[in-house]
């Protein structure tokens, strides 16, 4: 990318049940964020809000969390996905020469307030799925995770190393809503079976909680704070809603948008170039399935690169050291929250699941059925 | 209907939606209301006075929660005459619901105008809150406006 966007500053929140109403959860983080960087509101060019009409109740939501993240009589827009898609739309606004700074606020309260899978249910087509009922967004999950592995001959004892790998990784994460301390995968494959081969702790928790963050042009950047992170490429790809038309064993939507968003950065060989990766897997398989379909894991190898190490904090490509999703997934900010754990690994600021190497990385957010859609960015130092 | 359209029947069931509100201007102000007050809520950095109170002002972003009594008399700022409820039902006789802003508060109200006639209403007239016989702390305190 030719202009330079960075990631100033940002504050996050997640919980099973995080007690608040949205309103305050959004004013909190938002004048946290303010006070950190020494800002008021005015300080702020235009305000993007990232939050889901369904799971809020209301429609047009964003007109009632207006004044609490600082938006009120000021530019402001919306959007209903995750947050990594308002983070592309804020990165945008800033590179269209208009504004110096761009605030996104994203929440989602799916833990305590609203059944996180009633917002897929009602995406399902009318003609079919929704009539058959067979399919939910667990069942959906389960029918990639079964497609993936037979496509490979994995065993499924790969979702339970993925999950163990990610919740001792959460439990050491004090911004993670799940955290299990000394969880292993043998308590992971004793968890509930949900949708077969999916089980409970292969599964995002609900979750309630938020991520606001500030973007800033490359003059402003400097003034706002010493450790700017930089937006080096972002990509973005939409595959087709019908499961049937899609081949469910990879995700042509995550490698279309990381090969996007890596030749923006100028990086040919993502093994090889990136130092580690947070993925938006809502489910165990995703990790991997993502991991592979982006090539920051070569195909077919998954089970070796997870015996061996090669993800955990310490390994050659870490993935997920915060613990991703399975730690805590509030529904329109998870890819946002994996941008932020991002900024602080790349900053050193990640504390015991700081990895050794954080120059360059990448980031996955998702929407839809089966990662309809994804969205990469590559940010660095 | 044309041949390639067809209907299916659907329901969108949200049973499952819980919905938390922000209570601490609202009771502050139901509390008042059973003494015949209106209490709502400063901005310490504005001065702005919102009833009922919201926990932070919306034009200075900043945490707010100094009580501010405000008066039961205002004035007019806008009305309507209802024929009908939201769904269309016709309503026995009209409704005239101003918006009011109370002396000493900044933000507007809503309520129902009663002892005049509609033809008689009008932007700027005076009005004072009519205050429910028994009060017990809920909406319904605040009756109704009367005329000054």
């Amino acid at each position: 990318m030719d202009n330079k966007v960075a990631i100033v500053g940002f504050r996050m929140a997640a919980a099973p049940d995080i007690e608040i109403t949205r309103e305050r959860l959004a004013f909190n983080l938002t004048r946290g964020l303010f006070d950190d960087l020494g800002i008021e509101r005015d300080d702020v060019g235009t305000t993007i809000i990232c939050s889901n009409d369904f799971l809020d109740g209301r429609t047009i939501s964003n007109v009632f969390l207006d004044p609490h993240v600082g938006a009120y009589m000021k530019d402001e827009s919306k959007v209903e996905m995750d947050g990594l898609n308002a983070l592309a739309y804020a990165a945008m606004r800033i590179l269209s020469g208009q504004y110096e700074t761009a605030l996104v606020a994203s929440l989602g309260l799916t833990g305590s307030q609203a059944s996180p899978y009633l917002h897929i249910e009602y995406t399902m087509d009318a003609s079919y799925d929704r009539p058959m009922k067979l399919l939910n967004e667990l069942a959906a999950a389960a029918l990639q995770a079964k497609s993936y592995l037979a496509e490979h001959g994995y065993s499924e004892g790969l979702l339970d190393e993925v999950a163990a790998k990610d919740l001792a990784n959460a439990a050491g994460n004090p911004n993670q809503a799940r955290r299990m301390p000394g969880i292993t995968a043998e308590q992971v494959a004793a968890s509930a079976m949900y949708y077969e081969p999916l089980r409970e702790l292969h599964c995002y928790p609900p979750t309630d909680g938020g991520c606001m963050m500030l973007l800033a042009s490359e003059k402003k950047a400097g003034e706002l704070c010493d450790k700017p992170v930089w937006i080096l490429g972002m990509g973005r790809s939409t595959d087709n809603y019908y499961l049937g038309d899609r081949d469910l064993a990879t995700s042509l939507s995550a490698s279309q948008a990381a090969a996007k968003a890596c030749e923006a950065a100028g990086i040919k060989d993502p093994a090889g170039e990136i130092d580690f990766a947070e993925i938006s897997s809502l489910f165990a398989h995703q990790e991997p399935l993502f991991a592979e379909a982006m090539g920051l894991m070569e195909s077919g190898k998954a089970p070796d690169a997870y015996r061996a190490g090669d993800t955990a904090i310490n390994g050659r490509l870490p993935i997920n050291p915060s613990g991703g999703p399975l730690g805590g997934h509030p529904i329109s900010s998870t890819g946002l929250i994996r941008a932020a754990e991002t900024v602080l690994q790349l900053r050193g600021e990640a504390g015991e699941n700081q990895v050794t190497k954080a120059d360059v990385a990448l980031v996955h957010g998702q929407d839809g059925l089966c990662a309809q859609q994804s969205v990469v960015f590559v940010l660095g130092t | 209907m044309m041949e390639e359209t067809r209907e299916v029947q659907g329901t969108w069931d949200l049973s499952t939606l819980k919905f938390r509100i922000e209570g601490v201007g609202l009771r502050r102000m139901l509390d008042g209301m059973k003494e015949g007050k209106l209490i709502g809520t400063k901005c310490h950095k504005c001065g702005t006075v919102y009833l009922p109170g919201p926990f932070n002002c919306r034009k200075c972003h900043i945490a707010i929660n100094e009580p501010a009594e405000v008066s039961d008399h205002g004035e007019i700022m806008t009305f309507t005459i209802g024929y009908a409820d939201v769904r269309g039902n016709p309503l026995e006789e009209p409704r005239v619901a101003p918006v009011v802003k109370l002396d000493g508060c900044d933000s507007w109200i809503m309520g129902v105008l009663q002892g005049v006639k509609p033809e008689d209403v009008h932007v700027g007239m005076r009005v004072k809150v009519q205050w429910a016989e028994n009060l017990t702390g809920s909406l319904q305190d605040m009756a109704y406006y009367v005329p000054e």
